[in-house]
């Protein structure tokens, strides 16, 4: 083809955006209603999955070490145990955990019996053996970040937290035989996606006597982020699906419409592909107007819905950093939906002859 | 029954006096028909065994009732439509052979007026005729050029940036016959030119016709209208039944 059949063609492609006025906004109508829904379910998305990242790394295990206090304190365990609510409490009462149970135990937040310390368990007698394995612990993959938390403050922290009857039972055995609490850790995760298999590496971890975690939760966030992954997933593809056969008719009724061109360019002699540019270049711009004009008022959706959230639940993602994504979303959509759409609609109306367009 | 209308119009055809070709000059035809059969889907035989040439710089006129084969006839030249026994031939392409890429190539060496004009609504007069000249990728200032002098020929210089819905059924047939003749044709096909025009335009498209015919260019026109052709001594082809039954070439039979 020509140079200037090209740049003919392509006038003429834009040309025929105006003059078929109404299809066009019929057209970008139809694509614009999809391209949104189809944003609002990838915005959607992504806010869950930020929501739930966060929760996930507000997620903390509680691990006690082993010492002398994981064996003698194994009833004041079994007494502080039902106040699992907070992680300094957990720490507390976990620490003071223990009883002859030969195998290290992990507690879905409330544990029943305290494990017994075999006599070969690796003991810890000191801060600086606690500090050690705190270390060995945070070489573990999938561990962000370990806190040592020491006996003393773990009883500090008891006593502060507890209600006052228990607190009072602290006092008691603090005076009676010392500090009753262990050295223990608050460990942060990276990912929920490999939890069991890390609280099982930090139990293997020597000097581990208990694992204190919340696995259900954990095990609760991570089937509703995939579940809500996976509900978007197929909502942006049904209506994906939808977008392109609504735009294949909203193409076929405007190649309808102008079955009556696209006969006479035959019939002077015009090539497929001199009839075909036009119409996908102006299938091309239709898109790109729709993901402009959807960008847009998502843009606009957004924000409103933003301003109008309560201080309690905020939109995580900013429209910002999502806005490129979409928009090449969009475009994609539009541009292969427009192009395509136009490519192969047309296609039908190329192998018809003459009066086969009356017959239409 | 047409035959005897056609009688009764142009005289009555000799027994003896066969459908043949006269031809102009001893050039090769530019539209031949060899052993030409067209049997629809549907069944409907169209055409049965036509044999024809046509000359270049003849001005033929081709008659017959509905359902005789005319349409047919213009498709197969048009390549609309494929024989499906024997070989048409039309300005060198074997019609028969010809891929369907190569189509446009053979349009182009023809130019074809409609009885129902067929210009693009959207476009007006001036783009409807250059429409024609883009389509073989003509440069633009030729573009400008020709097409004011041929709308000038046809006496539409001044309605040039008229939308076709403006003009008249007669002016709308000048546009046609304008994009028609734009690309310079060896060849030129009217399907019923006057079929949607009053009586005085048609004689003014016959007219027009036969000064094209004239300059050189061999114009094949379907029509209905015996007057025409009897006031415009061109050869005739008469189609009845799928059979050409008669071939005269002064106008008269």
């Amino acid at each position: 083809m020509k140079i200037q059949s090209i740049k003919y063609l392509t006038r003429e492609g834009f040309r025929n955006v105006w003059v078929n006025r109404l299809m066009s906004v019929a057209s970008v109508g139809v694509l614009v209603a999809c391209m949104v829904l189809i944003g609002f379910a990838i915005l959607l998305t992504q806010n869950v999955n930020v929501y739930m990242s966060n929760l996930e790394q507000q997620n903390v295990v509680m691990v006690y070490f082993n010492d002398e206090n994981s064996v003698i304190y194994q009833n004041a365990s079994k007494l502080t145990t039902t106040d699992t609510s907070s992680d300094k409490s957990s720490s507390s009462s976990s620490s003071s955990s223990s009883s002859s149970n030969s195998s290290k135990n992990t507690s879905s937040g409330s544990e029943d019996e305290a494990p017994k310390i075999p006599e070969s368990a690796y003991l810890i007698h000191n801060e600086e053996e606690a500090k050690a394995v705190c270390a060995e612990i945070e070489k573990i993959g999938n561990v962000e970040s370990v806190e040592f938390i020491s006996k003393e403050d773990a009883l500090k922290n008891a006593k502060e937290t507890s209600l006052s009857d228990m607190a009072g039972a602290f006092e008691i055995l603090d005076e009676e035989g010392g500090n009753p609490m262990s050295h223990g850790a608050r460990v942060t995760l990276k990912s929920m996606e490999i939890f069991e298999h890390t609280i099982k590496d930090i139990e293997k971890t020597e000097g581990v006597h208990t694992v204190v975690s919340h696995a259900e939760l954990a095990k609760t966030i991570a089937d509703i982020k995939s579940g809500i992954s996976m509900i978007c997933f197929w909502i942006i593809g049904i209506l994906g699906i939808i977008a392109l056969v609504i735009v294949s008719n909203t193409i076929r009724v405007t190649m309808y419409n102008r079955k009556l061109e696209i006969s006479i360019m035959k019939a002077v002699g015009a090539t497929d592909a001199f009839i075909r540019l036009p119409f996908v270049i102006e299938g091309i711009v239709l898109g790109l107007v729709s993901a402009i004009l959807s960008e847009g008022i998502l843009y606009f959706c957004y924000r409103v819905a933003a301003d109008s959230m309560g201080d309690s639940f905020t939109l995580s993602v900013p429209f910002g950093s999502a806005a490129l994504l979409l928009f090449g979303i969009f475009a994609a959509i539009g541009v292969v939906a427009g192009a395509l759409g136009s490519m192969f609609m047309i296609s039908k109306y190329l192998k018809k002859e003459g009066s086969e367009f009356k017959a239409l | 029954m047409e035959t005897q209308m056609f009688e009764k119009a142009f005289g009555a055809m000799d027994e003896s006096e066969s459908p043949i070709i006269v031809p102009k000059n001893n050039a090769k035809p530019i539209i031949e028909f060899r052993g030409v059969s067209k049997t629809y889907a549907t069944g409907t035989h169209a055409l049965n065994d036509v044999n024809i040439q046509i000359h270049p710089g003849e001005f033929v006129f081709v008659v017959g009732a509905s359902g005789a084969g005319k349409s047919t006839f213009m498709k197969l030249i048009m390549r609309e439509e494929k024989a499906n026994a024997g070989e048409v031939i039309v300005n060198g392409y074997n019609l028969t052979e010809l891929p369907r890429k190569q189509v446009p190539m053979l349009r182009r060496t023809m130019g074809i007026v409609f009885q129902d004009f067929r210009l693009i609504p959207t476009m007006d007069v001036f783009d409807n005729v250059a429409f024609a000249m883009h389509v073989v990728g003509e440069k633009p200032n030729v573009i400008r050029r020709e097409v004011a002098k041929a709308l000038s020929q046809v006496g539409l210089g001044h309605k040039a940036r008229s939308k076709p819905a403006e003009l008249s059924g007669g002016e709308q047939q000048r546009v046609g016959l304008a994009r028609a003749l734009i690309n310079k044709p060896t060849l030129l096909i009217a399907d019923e030119p006057t079929g949607n025009v009053d009586p005085n335009m048609s004689y003014e498209i016959v007219e027009m016709l036969s000064r094209i015919n004239k300059a050189g260019t061999t114009v094949l026109m379907v029509t209905h209208e015996h007057n025409l052709v009897r006031d415009f001594h061109h050869r005739v082809i008469m189609l009845e039944g799928g059979k050409i039954v008669a071939d005269n070439a002064e106008g008269t039979i």
